[in-house]
């Protein structure tokens, strides 16, 4: 340990570009090379280079954790790449350094996406292997890790940004991978689209940090946090509005916010384009038209967890906004709900685990929206486990599907599958592990942090630190129904969470394969007149029979029933399932306070000091821990019970019955609450009207006006230049001459000119005459309007440049600046000058402007005029009460 | 004493003409390409080899300025000695890498162009190292006489590298006109030398600027009158060489008439080595109060020359139809920008000189890549010259697209390349001088030059040659693709670490 520290110190620490690089080089050389390589070439480096990235990480952990057991407190080793640029803000001097750092909060992130990365690139191997596009696959994965390791290693916003945007650009080729198909492309555009919003709020935030906390880097922002707690106008901006004549001056009337609550809005607009939090998660189910171990690692584990670690990264600031985080939480609640309610009844398995994932990054925003920011990253890490063990063996199943019908959308209805248990024995067994993870059935994994976020929900509100609340007094305070309004919307989707999982568990691998009926172009005729879970009550009448015989589905009697079985995935797709699913029942145990384990809590509280400092729990003892974890496992399994009992009990027969009763719901559902739709109409909507119009303004008033003009402008350019450019070198010559006349003309001509120096209030003018080569000056003014000029001292010109007088109000004078030059000729400025009769400020006021200074720190500092009291501010420390006892 | 370490740069350009002179004329070409014989690798005949060790020379040439200038003035004392006449300060060193670099470029790219368009004619190269010793002269003059010989040397070297091509009458009729107008301008600048001397009693600048300072005291006997005509005429010149419009008419005809090559050099280190001795001029001479006054000093003229010729240029540039002619009007175009910088030395001499050099090292490494690429694009007898010969070409050679596209896309400043912070530099200086409206008519301009290169983008990636035209085939040089590298290595080097060449001109100028 001791030669580690030495070969890298903490503000030197080189090994952090060894993990960066590394996928970076891999994805160069088989973007570049990969076609020549050949697949195993292009395998060996893709795996090898995120592989070794992955052992860097693990050194780089325990280093940090070496170092950070021995300093007792929150250590951050950093490498600087280069500077970039230094932006001059008006409060500071903001360096922006390619620069990146490790501390505990992204040592462990680092671990998971290289970790995860390197099982899915292993799965991917086999996965993709008939695949024309095989490494340009590789090197837009290997370009993703990269992408994502600079995202999370960033020590400041803007290089996280430029991560974030390399993720968002990997992720859109990825989905669009197989662009042939036009879904595919608009399904990488609207990723795309949702994500532009979501940077515009990072972007905007980044401006607001940079004015109010003069940093850009983690520990500056941090130290400049309480640089929020101060309003900002956000209407009118800049200028007034001209309306103000015709609607009334109510509409300049200044609305303002907090600073901390718009900058935390701002960064939550981000995190929700790309965690896919409402409105902006549209992208996401989509998203799943690209390959399927891309939606394990981007989709699920990784890249969409961002959001949820820039919010843990940004904890110091966002503890300022308790009025955002109840908006954050809710929102992440409200999303929770939503998405597990669409996933009730989607039959495309990977859709289901799509909308689980929303809802899943819903819970982890509830946690940290309530302000418990190792909860909701104890979350991203369970999730990234069961989530991708899950989506590799959907992707596993899918696989074998193909092996019946080489078509994407039947290879992935459960409608289609059953009785996959049989075939595939280890997908069965990791994807049976991995449900009961996210159901929330004690020990596995997500128990313990889904727990820990309801729990957190119930007992904890994010109130800003004690100090700031101090000298900010009014903001705002979380209600006390908010914490068992989150606890019960949470507890609701959790029951969801355990039905959908189980429909989807069972229906893949239980009952009777019905993979034996599916040729290209099947319909199921009754699909639309009953929906899939009345095909499913069908079906579950010959549960006992033997192929299917006797089924009732219209397809062609003479198609064979025997041919390819599926079967279990090679070795390379079943490894990563194994260790995931194994990662997916024991990595709860990092943070189970019920059998008093803490290990992820004391890791991460170095980082979340200040953050702590900003929230308060009614529950600080845990007394009610236990309370609480008992309806929560009860409502999962009554989740499990219901599910089993619908799907593998009754076949399926209550829920097509359900379905039947209330078939508005059911298709509700199905259509994801018209949510796309809803855009459709409004947003979209309104994009193509403003489109339309803009078509309409291009054709008449850009092309028939503008374009018109500028054209006949450019004719007349043309025709000059065809005078000038003949080509022949006299005109060339004549053209110098004449330039060599007007430069001379300008030099040696005098050119009187000056500036004029005023002080309306005092009444004193200066007028200073620009200088010039072997210029001699004379001043002369005109009392009267239409006096003689006097001039001010004799008739000789001179050297002296200014010339000054005060002037009563009300009154006025003409200045005269006569110039002469080295030749002897003269020029003349006149300017004239009116003192006004008032000076436009009622008597008394004073200028604010004047008074403004920039302080020894940079930041503004007010100086008062002498004479002016001293405002009496209150006292930050007094008794509010003011009462001296 | 020891001057050679100091003076390596100039010395090493200088014997290295000198040597590469005896090899053309007493060497025999190892590989003789056998009549009508294909030769596959253009760079493999008797060219080839001058031109890697013309690169080779130059590149050393860059390598000594930069290693003289990391040592310091300091660590050399005796460069003193050669001051007034040479004044080899932390300027003139980043300028010489400037200009080494742009005449390596040239050599690389004269390399693969000149065999394949057969005026595979050794005499080139040991021309271009001693127009780029003219070159390096001229930018590190510190006296009229100097000025003057180092203007010379790089003229007289680029009138017989526009020639090259004899048995072409548009060639031939380039040299002469840029020969005529040349000769116009140097007599304007040699008579207002004169004039300056006469008036002053003075042919160094720094005794010229001492001269001028001393106007208006009563022992001074210097006219003013004099002095601002010399000053005239001077900044005439030099207009001329940087070709500011209207002094910019032979522009056009010349780089379009010259071989590409020669072209490249013009643009670059010319252009270049013009505005470096344009600058120490006007501060060093004419940095006074009142000589730099907004009222009626020389600010004032050189903004207007600059609006002049940004708009001009890029008015027309959009309306070319040929892609070479297009890059010399936008050469032209890049000299306005360049003239914004000298104008807001006259507020913040500092940061607008910084910007003036950092915005040459950008332009040359950006424009030489824009015109090697071209070179590239076309090969004997289907040399691209036109926006229909780039048709389609993105698709049938994504490599050379590709290359060509990020030095347009520098040329037009977009970030993250190099040119997209040389514009930066040149507009934060000006905007630190106040002159907003200069700023924002720059902007405006590099707004309007956005659209042609534009065009070329749109051309090569979603235009396809229409049936039966003649296409464009990129030729296959390593020498070419090796100066394409270089140079698209630098633009996105820059472009990711703007910092550096920032702080080394401020630390040339503070010299730190």
């Amino acid at each position: 340990m001791q030669t580690l520290q030495v070969v890298f110190p903490p503000t030197d620490f080189t090994l952090l570009a060894v993990i960066l690089g590394l996928p970076l080089i891999g994805a160069f050389i088989n973007g570049v090379f990969g076609k020549r390589l050949g697949n195993q070439a292009v395998t060996l480096m893709a795996l090898g280079a995120v592989g070794a990235s992955f052992v860097a990480s693990l050194l780089a952990f325990f280093i940090l954790r070496g170092q950070q057991a021995e300093s007792q407190s929150a250590v951050r080793l950093t490498w600087t790449a280069w500077e970039w640029l230094t932006l001059n803000t008006p409060n500071a001097r903001v360096p922006l350094e390619i620069k990146f750092s490790l501390d505990a909060l992204n040592a462990t992130m680092s671990l998971v996406v290289t970790g995860v990365g390197f099982l899915i690139h292993l799965y991917s191997s086999k996965y993709m292997q008939e695949d024309p596009g095989y490494y340009r696959f590789f090197a837009y994965l290997n370009l993703f890790v990269f992408s994502m390791l600079v995202l999370i290693l960033g020590d400041n916003l803007p290089v996280l940004f430029i991560g974030w945007e390399g993720v968002g650009l990997c992720s859109y080729l990825l989905i669009g991978f197989w662009f042939h198909e036009d879904a595919n492309a608009a399904a990488g555009k609207k990723a795309f689209i949702a994500n532009r919003v979501g940077d515009f709020g990072l972007l905007c935030a980044m401006g607001l940090l940079v004015y109010y906390s003069g940093a850009l880097n983690w520990s500056g922002i941090e130290a400049g946090a309480a640089g929020l707690a101060t309003q900002v106008q956000i209407w009118p901006l800049g200028r007034e509005v001209p309306l103000a004549a015709l609607v009334g001056q109510w509409i300049n009337a200044p609305v303002y916010v907090d600073a901390s609550t718009l900058v935390a809005m701002f960064l939550f607009l981000g995190c929700a384009g790309k965690s896919a939090q409402l409105p902006l998660y549209v992208w996401l189910p989509d998203a799943m038209a690209g390959p399927t171990p891309v939606s394990a690692l981007i989709h699920a584990a990784t890249m969409v967890t961002a959001g949820v670690y820039l919010m843990c990264r940004m904890s110091g600031v966002f503890v300022m906004a308790p009025k955002a985080m109840l908006i954050i939480a809710f929102i992440g609640a409200a999303t929770a709900l939503l998405a597990a309610s669409i996933a009730l009844v989607q039959n495309d398995i990977k859709k289901v685990l799509a909308y689980s994932t929303v809802s899943q990054l819903g819970y982890m925003f509830v946690g940290v929206g309530v302000g418990a920011f190792t909860a909701g990253f104890f979350h991203v890490l369970t999730h990234a486990f069961f989530k991708a063990c899950l989506f590799l063996g959907a992707g596993s199943v899918i696989h074998a599907m193909h092996a019946r019908i080489h078509d994407t959308e039947a290879s992935q209805d459960m409608r289609n599958m059953g009785g996959m248990k049989a075939f595939m024995p280890i997908t069965h067994v990791t994807f049976l592990i991995s449900c009961i993870a996210i159901a929330g059935i004690p020990p596995l994994a997500g128990f313990w942090s889904k727990d820990e976020i309801l729990y957190m929900a119930y007992t904890q509100s994010v109130s800003a630190p004690e100090a700031v609340r101090a000298v900010y007094p009014g903001l705002y305070q979380w209600p006390a129904w908010a914490g068992k309004a989150l606890y019960v919307m949470g507890l609701l989707g959790a029951l969801m969470t355990a039905f959908y999982m189980f429909r989807l568990y069972i229906r893949i691998f239980h009952g009777e394969f019905k993979g034996w009926t599916i040729v290209k172009g099947w319909v199921d005729p009754h699909a639309h007149a009953h929906g899939d879970d009345a095909h499913a009550a069908h079906d579950g009448h010959d549960d006992h029979g033997h192929g299917g015989d006797h089924d009732h589905h219209a397809f062609d009697p003479d198609e064979p029933r025997e041919g390819p079985r599926p079967h279990e995935s090679p070795w390379q797709m079943t490894t990563p399932l194994v260790v995931l699913a194994a990662l997916a029942a024991v990595a709860g145990f990092l943070n189970a306070p019920l059998i008093g384990l803490h290990v992820l809590d004391d890791w991460l509280a170095p980082i979340f000091t200040l953050a702590k400092t900003g929230v308060t729990s009614v529950d600080p003892e845990h007394a009610m821990m236990l309370t609480l974890a008992i309806p929560s496992v009860l409502i999962a399994a009554t989740g499990v019970g219901v599910a089993v009992y619908f799907y593998y009990l009754k076949g399926g027969e209550p829920a097509a019955a359900i379905a039947e009763k209330a078939p508005g719901v059911h298709r509700f559902l199905m259509g994801k609450w018209y949510v796309d739709e809803l855009y459709e109409e409004t947003v979209i909507g309104a994009i193509d009207s403003l489109a339309e119009f803009f078509n309409w303004a291009d054709r008449w008033i850009i092309d028939g006006i503008v374009a018109r003009l500028t054209a006949g402008i450019a004719r007349l350019f043309g025709s000059v230049l065809r005078f000038t450019q003949t080509g022949r070198v006299q005109a060339y010559a004549a053209a110098m001459v004449v330039g060599t006349a007007l430069v001379g003309y300008y030099l040696l001509t005098p050119r009187a000119s000056a500036q004029l120096f005023e002080d309306d209030r005092a009444g004193s003018y200066r007028v200073e005459a620009a200088p010039g080569l072997g210029y001699s000056y004379r001043f002369s003014s005109q009392l009267t309007e239409d006096g003689e000029f006097q001039l001010e001292a004799g008739d000789a010109f001179h050297d002296r440049r200014t010339t000054s007088f005060n002037l009563e109000r009300g009154q006025s004078r003409t200045v005269r600046v006569e110039v002469k030059d080295a030749f002897g000729h003269t020029s003349k400025w006149e300017r004239r000058i009116e003192r006004p009769k008032t000076d436009g400020r009622p008597p008394g006021s004073v200028d604010f402007n004047t008074m403004i200074q920039q302080g020894a720190d940079g930041r503004p500092r007010l100086v008062l005029p002498p004479g002016h009291p001293e405002p009496t501010l209150p006292d930050p420390g007094a008794d509010p009460q003011g009462g001296a006892q | 004493m020891n001057l050679l370490f100091p003076l390596s740069p100039l010395l090493v350009t200088g014997f290295g003409a000198l040597l590469l002179m005896l090899t053309e004329a007493f060497g025999t070409p190892r590989v003789r390409a056998a009549a009508g014989e294909e030769v596959v690798d253009a760079g493999a005949g008797r060219s080839g080899e001058l031109a890697l060790g013309a690169a080779v020379v130059l590149l050393a040439g860059a390598v000594l300025s930069v290693a003289v200038w990391l040592a310091g003035p300091a660590a050399s004392p005796e460069l003193k000695l050669l001051e007034p006449w040479l004044v080899f300060d932390g300027v003139a060193l980043f300028m010489s890498f400037v200009l080494c670099l742009g005449g390596a470029f040239t050599a690389l790219l004269a390399g693969g162009y000149l065999p394949e368009h057969q005026i595979d004619r050794g005499e080139f190269f040991p021309l271009l190292i001693l127009a780029t010793l003219g070159a390096q002269v001229l930018s590190a003059s510190g006296d009229l006489l100097m000025l003057f010989v180092g203007l010379e040397t790089m003229s007289l070297a680029v009138y017989a590298m526009i020639g090259l091509r004899r048995g072409s009458a548009r060639a031939v009729e380039a040299a002469l006109k840029y020969f005529l107008l040349g000769s116009f301008a140097a007599a304007l600048m040699l008579f207002g030398g004169a004039l300056l001397y006469g008036a002053t009693g003075h042919t160094d600048l720094r005794g010229i600027g001492q001269a001028v300072a001393s106007i208006g005291q009563p022992e001074s006997t210097v006219n003013a009158g004099l002095v601002l005509l010399g000053l005239t005429l001077n900044l005439v010149g030099l207009a001329f060489k940087v070709s500011a419009v209207p002094f910019h008419m032979w522009t056009p005809d010349a780089y379009e008439g010259a071989p590409t090559p020669t072209t490249t050099f013009m643009a670059v280190a010319v252009k270049t080595a013009a505005f470096a001795i344009l600058m120490r001029l006007l501060l060093t001479s004419f940095g006074d109060e009142r000589a730099m006054s907004w009222g009626a000093g020389w600010p004032p003229v050189l903004a207007l020359l600059a609006i002049v010729t940004m708009t001009v240029a890029n008015l027309i540039a959009g309306r070319q139809e040929s892609v070479k002619r297009m890059l010399a009007y936008s050469s032209i175009a890049h000299a306005g920008y360049v003239l914004i910088g000298l104008v807001a030395t006259m507020r913040s001499p500092i940061e607008g000189q910084a910007s003036v050099m950092v915005y040459l090292l950008t332009y040359t490494v950006s424009t030489a890549g824009a015109f090697g690429a071209l070179i590239l694009c076309g090969s004997r007898g289907a040399e691209a010259v036109s926006y229909d010969d780039l048709a389609g070409i993105g698709r049938r050679h994504p490599a050379a697209a590709l290359v060509f596209t990020l030095f347009l896309l520098s040329l037009a400043g977009m970030p993250p390349t190099a040119g997209f912070f040389g514009k930066l530099y040149i507009f934060r200086a000006a905007i630190d001088s106040e002159l907003y409206w200069l700023t924002v008519l720059g902007l405006l301009n590099s707004l309007v030059a956005a659209y042609y290169y534009l065009r070329v983008i749109v051309s090569m990636y979603f235009r396809e040659p229409a049936p039966g035209a003649p296409v464009a085939t990129p030729m296959r040089s390593g020498l070419v693709t090796g100066a394409l590298v270089l140079a698209a290595f630098l633009v996105l080097a820059i472009g990711l670490a703007p910092a550096t060449p920032l702080a080394m001109a401020l630390g040339s100028l503070t010299g730190g």
